[in-house]
């Protein structure tokens, strides 16, 4: 190569080269931020009280629904033309929305439906919001929903926010575990040491877990059935929650069981008012007396909880005398 | 060849007499005369200069500076061509990527969708969601295929989008079993559709972006110009050398060399010039409508979704329908005008539906947002999809094929830099050579 061809030989190199170029860096996601570290609220003691299930009685027999109390809470509903009612829609047999019908439907539903009747003399004159289980009490403190009807325990510090008809429903907390871990003689809550329960956030079931089962590895999710889509997914081994909850989960699941055992809880189900309106829960505390002495909530029970739970105790006595 | 001469003093058509160093006693030979002292063009003499071998140095600049600014100027040009065609590259890369966020919203809105319908789902909207998951699983494969770069965070949106799919059909499962957890499924999938698949969405679009963006700037006009200055200033010097000593103002090769490159130079920074202010009119004209119609389109099913989300969430609308006002934000700042129209339509739908979930008609609600009749909601939306994918599509097509057009343009200019570096290098030769001539 002579020294004069020896530059253009690096000129022309070096333009093949930068030529030749053209790739780039690897495309990168960027992290998420963190998200805050969630405060865990301090501990308080719950309000005590030796009579969360007394409510206020019935004054009288259940007025017509053309002949409901003038100035009255019903009357109001009356007038809107329609009744709203707070609800779950994924709790399978008390209140899920019906993929056939695309209707919610549900032990729940029926007594939304009983109070709708005796107001308006129509059983579907409803409105029903679906509310998480931390929405139950805010709904009804800031009146969006006349009533809720969402497997709600009746319990005192409940009370201090809103008002509750008589005991409806008598369920307790159980556990639900995968088939294999039953087998394994996991049946009880004091048998969940070391086993991963979940539990839906902001509600009753995680503190009692917590409480009755230490050594549990608790996981929480926003629903029972979020915490049966992590049951499937293998992330949890067991659901604790209300029986007549547990029993839904188990119908969707034949991997699930129930094992017999005895309620760690009672879990007396009430339907939730907003506290200043006494007389709604007076008409609907007749509303439950009639269920009782027509049948329509035996039928209920029949339809809906009987197929997995059982004959069970039947419909709760209602205790009454409280004072607004 | 004839020189040219400067106007005064008289043309000498011989070097200035040497004169023999001292020491030298034998007679002046060419040898000597080389080592001779400079007397050329009034150089004061006593000055020892070796002429030829000055001459030969200059020659040598010469030649390497039009060779070097024929291969620079073709090698910018060339790869100005180059970041076109890889800009029209990432923007068909980029508008892939929003093809598959469309493509995949598009699915979600319509399983959504589905789940508010009782009973049997339509057949045709499943088709319909099919053909979407399918066509967003194409779109990753072949964006995998184009850009290299993108193809490890591909691999996790497949990953990502096979478990939107398998969650959609667990859904689809459980729900034709009458279980309510299919509506879970349901819910986590498309949480984890916004939660994990947008943001890699969202890194692959910016990524491309950047990218075609930078490369619609890689017009190397400047460094063009630099480059034929500076190969000019070269042979200018070096025509200052060979004027100080053979007393003539110009070397015509090298004027020829210099005029050739000024020309090509200007040509060459004009055409790439006007390259980059048609990249950046495209940048600001059908580039940016393709990538605001795309995001107008997703953003669109996108609301869709948000707005069976609220029916889902049966009577409690009101904490989701923010959700959607989000989302239609989006669309009237990003739709185009052929396309804002159509998204109008829907939204005063939807307005109907949100009217009557509030009036407490949740199943007239339901009815009106999952009838696929004309004049419906979906209708309109699915009008208002059609028409923004075509956007999209011309908009991409003209953005593409006008960064690839001027292709032959961009190679004559290249061939024509080359060779006029080469013919330069020529003409300097012999300009050089002819002072060689007159020299021996």
């Amino acid at each position: 190569m002579s020294r004069r061809a020896g530059p253009v030989v690096v000129v022309a190199a070096l333009a093949v080269l930068l030529a030749g170029c053209g790739g780039y860096d690897e495309t990168v996601v960027a992290d998420p931020e963190a998200a805050p570290a969630s405060s865990v609220p301090p501990a308080t003691t719950p309000p005590v009280c030796d009579n969360a299930t007394q409510s206020y009685a019935p004054s009288g027999p259940l007025p017509a629904p053309d002949d409901l109390p003038p100035g009255s809470t019903m009357e109001k509903i009356r007038d809107r033309g329609r009744l709203i009612a707070g609800v779950s829609a994924d709790t399978y047999l008390l209140a899920s929305n019906s993929p056939f019908t695309g209707q919610i439907e549900g032990f729940d539903i029926d007594m939304v439906e009983q109070v709708a009747d005796a107001i308006f003399g129509d059983p579907k004159a409803y409105e029903l919001k679906v509310i998480t289980a931390g929405d139950r009490l805010p709904a009804l403190v800031e009146s969006r929903v006349d009533i809720v009807v969402r497997n709600m325990t009746i319990n005192c510090a409940r009370w201090e926010e809103i008002a509750f008809s008589a005991e409806y429903y008598r369920s307790g907390q159980k556990i639900l575990v995968r088939e294999d871990l039953a087998d394994d003689g996991v049946d009880s809550v004091t048998e969940l040491g070391g086993v991963r329960v979940c539990a839906p956030t902001g509600t009753s079931s995680l503190d009692n877990v917590r409480r009755e089962a230490p050594d549990a590895v608790v996981v929480e999710a926003p629903t029972h059935t979020g915490c049966l889509a992590l049951f499937q997914e293998g992330e949890v081994d067991a659901i604790t929650g209300d029986d007549t909850v547990l029993a839904g989960l188990a119908a969707q699941d034949p991997y699930a069981v129930v094992p017999e055992q005895e309620t760690f809880t009672d879990e007396p189900y009430g339907i939730g008012v907003n506290a200043a309106d006494v007389d709604l829960v007076r008409f609907v505390n007749s509303i439950l007396e009639r269920m009782r002495s027509d049948g329509s909530w035996r039928a209920s029970y029949l339809q809906w909880l009987q197929p997995t739970l059982g004959q069970g105790a039947g419909q709760p006595q209602p205790i009454y005398g409280r004072t607004p | 060849m004839s020189q040219a001469q400067a106007p005064s003093p008289a043309p000498v058509p011989r070097p200035a007499p040497i004169r023999a160093p001292a020491g030298l006693a034998t007679p002046a030979t060419p040898a000597i005369r080389a080592q001779a002292s400079a007397g050329l063009a009034g150089r004061p003499t006593g000055t020892v200069e070796d002429v030829p071998q000055l001459l030969n140095r200059w020659q040598a600049i010469a030649v390497t500076t039009c060779v070097v600014f024929g291969v620079l100027a073709a090698l910018f040009q060339l790869l100005a061509w180059q970041a076109t065609g890889r800009a029209a590259d990432n923007t068909e890369q980029l508008v892939r990527v929003q093809q598959i966020q469309s493509s995949l919203f598009r699915a979600d809105a319509l399983a959504t969708n589905a789940f508010l319908v009782g009973g049997l789902e339509d057949a045709e909207q499943r088709a319909e969601y099919d053909a979407a998951i399918d066509q967003a699983l194409r779109q990753i494969a072949d964006a995998a295929e184009a850009q290299p770069a993108d193809r490890a965070v591909l691999a996790d949106l497949n990953t990502e989008v096979a478990a939107y799919a398998t969650g959609i059909t667990q859904a689809r499962d459980n729900n034709r079993q009458g279980f309510p957890i299919g509506a879970q499924y349901l819910r986590e999938a498309g949480s984890g559709l916004r939660a994990d698949a947008v943001p890699i969405l969202g890194a692959l679009a910016d990524a491309n972006t950047e990218r075609a963006e930078d490369e619609m700037d890689g017009q190397n006009t400047l460094p063009l110009l630099v480059v034929g200055i500076a190969a000019i200033a070269g042979l200018w010097w070096v025509n200052r050398q060979l004027a100080k000593r053979f007393r003539r103002r110009f070397n015509l090769g090298i004027a020829v060399a210099a005029v050739a490159i000024g020309l090509v130079t200007l040509v060459g920074a004009g055409v790439s010039a006007a390259k980059s202010g048609d990249n950046d009119r495209l940048r600001e004209g059908s580039f940016t409508q393709a990538i605001d119609e795309s995001t107008a389109r997703t953003a669109a099913n996108d609301a869709k979704a948000q707005e069976s989300g609220r029916l889902i969430a049966r009577g409690s609308g009101a904490t989701t329908e923010p959700l959607w006002q989000e989302r239609a934000t989006v669309v009237q700042g990003a739709a185009s005008g052929e396309t804002l129209f159509l998204w109008t339509v829907y939204t005063d739908l939807h307005a109907a539906i949100v009217a009557s979930d509030d009036e407490g008609d949740w199943t007239g609600a339901v009815e009106l947002a999952t009838t696929t009749e004309p004049g419906s909601a979906s209708a309109a939306l699915t009008e208002f999809d059609q028409a923004s994918q075509q956007v999209v599509d011309q908009a991409a097509s003209q953005t593409s094929e006008s960064l690839r057009s001027g292709g032959v343009v961009a190679w004559a200019l290249m061939i024509v830099s080359l060779l006029v570096g080469l013919g330069s290098a020529g003409a300097v030769a012999r300009g050089v050579g002819q002072r060689r001539k007159e020299y021996a």
